[in-house]
């Protein structure tokens, strides 16, 4: 089941060590590596970082969604980590270009093309989850590896509501070309 | 409004898919049909047909990297963003092109 090998209570890990970004990408990936979905944690993380260099990955609500593509990739799926402190990250939703994240979502993608196609409708459909304000503020505030999954797979209709959404945005006029 | 929109990201395989529920739900909120095609690691889907786009009253392009098959959009008023303002303002973005459609 795809389903299963990309979303595993195995790599769901809601202690993750560190005070730096690096610090934990480097223990989320030995993780990854424990658990057989990776066979190089240096390669892995080059590669994280070299989409990182390309635009940022904080998605603001405290959450971080690093992914890249990765030849040290065996098995496609998406880690979740739960960082014990919060972690200064690059973000697209604040004004100054950084975020302190709590909740991070390593997507972890074979750069074999074929072998990632099999699993990429199932990890887009993931995805673009993440562009559900309501979804994202509950998963913010997630406390268990349960609660973090029936979240991410419950359908929107499922998800109830919120007091206050966590990337509420204001509404302006934006400088933009016709 | 009738909007189309086309995503499309660097690596393909998150932010693509996240703004195109983005874009989705804040049209929706605000009372606009929209349609987003996505241009990612997938492949193409939810791929825009002649007649999505002949009804469309703006396209929206939200990427930073090349969108495929523009030569479909001649003739129509296409609104050109990084895909990080689609991602933090997806409701600014709409009501932006709103109001400068009814200025036109």
């Amino acid at each position: 089941m795809p389903l299963n090998d990309i979303l595993n209570a195995d790599i769901i890990d809601l202690n993750v060590e560190g005070i730096t970004k690096d610090e934990v990408l480097r223990n989320m990936a030995k993780t990854l590596l424990e658990n057989g979905y990776i066979n190089d944690t240096e390669l892995f993380v080059k590669d994280i970082y070299e989409r990182e260099a390309e635009g940022p990955t904080g998605m603001g609500a405290g959450i971080s969604i690093p992914h890249g593509k990765s030849t040290s990739v065996t098995r496609n799926g998406i880690m979740i980590g739960k960082t014990v402190n919060p972690i200064r990250w690059e973000s697209s939703m604040s004004d100054d270009g950084y975020q302190d994240t709590h909740l991070i979502f390593l997507f972890c993608v074979s750069a074999d093309e074929e072998f990632a196609r099999n699993h990429m409708m199932l990890l887009s459909e993931l995805a673009g989850k993440l562009g559900n304000d309501v979804r994202v503020t509950k998963l913010s505030g997630a406390q268990s590896k349960e609660e973090i999954l029936d979240l991410i797979l419950c359908e929107d209709d499922q998800l109830g509501e919120v007091d206050q959404l966590l990337n509420e945005e204001e509404i302006v006029d934006l400088d933009i070309d016709f | 409004m009738n909007i189309v929109a086309i995503t499309a990201c660097t690596a393909g395989i998150a932010h693509t898919y996240i703004v195109a529920e983005k874009l989705q739900t804040a049209a929706e909120e605000l009372g606009h049909n929209c349609k987003v095609e996505t241009q990612g690691s997938a492949g193409i889907e939810n791929e825009l047909t002649a007649e999505d786009i002949e009804k469309a009253d703006v396209v929206i392009y939200a990427h930073d990297i090349a969108i495929r098959g523009t030569n479909r959009f001649a003739n129509k008023k296409v609104v050109d963003v990084p895909i990080g303002v689609a991602m933090k303002q997806p409701k600014s973005l709409i009501t932006t092109i709103e109001k400068k459609l009814a200025a036109k």
